[in-house]
This record gives structure tokens, sequence and C-alpha cells, in this order.
């Protein structure tokens, strides 16, 4: 019993220091690798905000407050994704195509549900709203995107990502780092899914929670 | 310290679950509203399959390009090679080109290029010299990329392509 107690005690704590290294890592692999091609303004975006909200993470360390950095990174990260793939939906359908995954009668379909899960999770997570379930949906967003960027980059495509603005090969290729990029995400989204109970916001604000 | 814990009930993992099933709900609600304002809205179903051009990995190799006004490439150690399409090599071409077609959806068969290859030793070249359309891409500069890939050496390619040739004439050309 006391050895379970102790166990409880130590899955915050190891959670933190997970979340540090996620940090770490992360910022390490934008600035000294460049996993994050600097050629639009949205992964301009998400590339450099990580700095700001990662010195606000380390500072707001404790308590609920400790996930709203990611929360706040990632919301940024799926809004600047969304926000191409709805203006213009027959480009992105284009690059779903390209992937060579789904069958011709859901690609269309994928093209235009996807950017809008992708817009309402991201809201939710920026004014914390259900950020949970918000999370669920971007880990599982990021899953679908590891494995198809796994069986692209298997077959050798050379293609861009389609992952923010529609680019060509040469602007944006698919690349290993692409799914480290996408394994960190994922990890944040899961960190969100496990550990934030009563995450601040509107929903708390409100008295809702 | 609240908030950061790892304790979930069955009952709050279903609230969750059936909480990000709304969210797609409402996302999808969303997509065919927006489709349907839109003006040239995407149809939820193809009507085709889509049209994509990925290109297959092939060996590419360094290449270094030439300037045609730089040009000494009609000696007997140049082997040159036309890039361009059959008719528009029967139109005009340099003096001993010979003409391998580049196509960029269609890899240039192993039978060719092995054909480039006896020929350049044959004739005891020192670089093969290929020129294209000039167009961007360059299919003189991708054919010259795909003979280096494929193991020859000293390969380069015409900047500009034929077009430029043409308005700088070398000696020995067929005008």
């Amino acid at each position: 019993m006391m050895k379970r107690d102790k166990l409880k005690t130590m899955v915050p704590i190891i959670a933190r220091i997970g979340l540090g290294a996620v940090y770490l890592a992360t910022v390490g692999a934008v600035f000294g690798f460049g996993i994050i091609v600097p050629h639009a303004i949205e992964d301009r975006i998400a590339s450099w905000g990580i700095l700001p909200l990662g010195v606000i993470g380390i500072i707001a360390w404790r308590g609920s407050w400790a996930l709203l950095p990611i929360r706040v990174y990632l919301a940024v990260v799926f809004l600047s994704a969304c926000w191409f793939k709805i203006a213009d939906p027959h480009s992105f359908a284009l690059d779903v195509a390209t992937y060579d995954i789904l069958p011709v009668a859901l690609i269309n379909p994928m093209a235009l549900l996807l950017p809008w899960v992708e817009a309402l999770a991201g809201v939710m997570l920026l004014i914390g709203f259900r950020v949970r379930s918000a999370a669920l949906l971007t880990a599982g967003m990021m899953i679908v995107f590891i494995v198809a960027l796994s069986v692209a980059l298997a077959r050798g495509l050379d293609m861009s990502c389609g992952c923010f603005a529609s680019s060509g090969a040469n602007e944006d290729p698919i690349s290993v780092w692409t799914l480290v990029r996408d394994g960190v995400w994922l990890a944040m989204s899961l960190a969100i899914v496990l550990f934030d109970h009563q995450p601040p916001g509107v929903e708390r604000l409100s008295g809702l929670r | 310290m609240h908030g950061l814990t790892f304790k979930s009930s069955v009952g709050d993992w279903r609230r969750v679950i059936i909480e990000a099933m709304v969210v797609v709900i409402l996302s999808a609600v969303a997509a065919i509203a927006v489709n349907i304002v839109r003006g040239e809205h995407l149809p939820w179903i193809a009507d085709e399959p889509y049209e994509i051009f990925v290109p297959c990995p092939e060996p590419l190799g360094e290449v270094s390009a030439l300037v045609p006004s730089a040009l000494e490439i009609n000696d007997d150690k140049t082997v040159i090679i036309d890039a361009r399409t059959a008719d528009l090599f029967g139109t005009w071409h340099i003096d001993r080109a010979i003409n391998v077609s580049f196509d960029y959806l269609d890899p240039v068969p192993e039978q060719t290029i092995n054909d480039v290859v006896s020929q350049t030793a044959r004739s005891g070249a020192q670089r093969v010299v290929v020129y294209g359309d000039g167009g961007n891409p360059d299919s003189g500069r991708e054919l010259a990329r795909e003979l280096a890939g494929r193991g020859l050496k000293n390969v380069f390619f015409i900047t500009g392509g034929a077009d430029a040739i043409r308005s700088k004439p070398v000696e020995g050309c067929l005008l």
C-alpha cells in the first residue's frame, strides 16, 4: 500500500521531468537542427513561439499552470495549420491525395473535415475549454499524420508535407525530422490528455469546472 | 499542487471521448455549411481520381553548368546530347549531337543509358555535355543529373539550353 502511494506521488514528479525534457528537446531541435522549415509564416510562429512559451513553462512549473504553455503552443500550431486548408480545400485535397493512402472517395471528406477539427481543437486549447477532449483529438490527428508520413517516407516519395501552407517538395520536403516534430507534438497532446485535469481558462473562470 | 494528476476514472475518460466525438460532429457541420456557402465548393466525393505527380526517387548525380558563350564543346573529346523531343531535335541540333529525349514522367531506359556509356567509351571522350529546352526545370540539367547518377563522370549541362546556344552559335552548328 505504501509502495502504491509512493508511486502515486512520484507520477506527477516524473511527468514534470518528462515535460521539461520535451521542452528542452523541442527548443533544441527547433533551433539546433531546424526541424521546422522556416519558409512560411505559420512555420515561423510554430518554431519561434516555443521559446517564450518554454520560458513561461519553466517559470509556471507548478500546479495547474504547468501545462498552459504547451496548451497555448499546440493551439497556435493547429490554428496556424488549419486556416490555409479551410481557405483552399482544393489544394489541401491534392496534398491528401499525394500521400496515396486514402481511397478516392475519402480524400475530399478528409480534406473538408480535418481542418475544422484542427480549428475547433485549437480554439478549445487556446481558451481552456474541455482541453483534454481537444488534446485527445490533436493526439489522434498526430498519430494519423505520423502513420501517413511514415508510409510516404518508406515509399521514398519526394513530396511536401502539406502540414501548413501547401507547397512544393523543394520548399517543404518531408523527412525524418518531420516525423520527430510530429512526435513531439503527439507527446505534448498526450501530456495534456493525461495530466491537465484543472486547466486555467474560460471553463474554470466561469465556474463550469 | 492541483491539476497535474494522473488520476482518471472510467467515467472521466468516457466523458472526454464523448466530448471529442461531439467536436468532430460540430466540425463536420461547420465543414458542410462553409462548403455549401463557398463559391467554388469542393465536391464531397471526387468526380475522378486526382492526378498527382510525385517523382519516383532516381539516382541523381552532381553536374556542372556550362555557359553557352564559354562553349568549346564541339571537339572529339566531348559527347553532346540533346535532351529535347525528337521533333525539336529534327528542327535543329548541334552537329554530332545525339538525341536522348528526356521525359519528366518516364525515366530514361536502361538500354539508352548503356548506349550513351558505350558510345562515350568508344569515342574516347572525356566529358558529356547535355543541352535541353532551357526551361524551369531544364530538361538538359535533369538528364545530365540522371546520367551522372548512373555513373557517368564529367557530365555538364548548358545553361539556358538550346535557345541560349542558338543565340550564340557554336562553330559547327546546323542552323
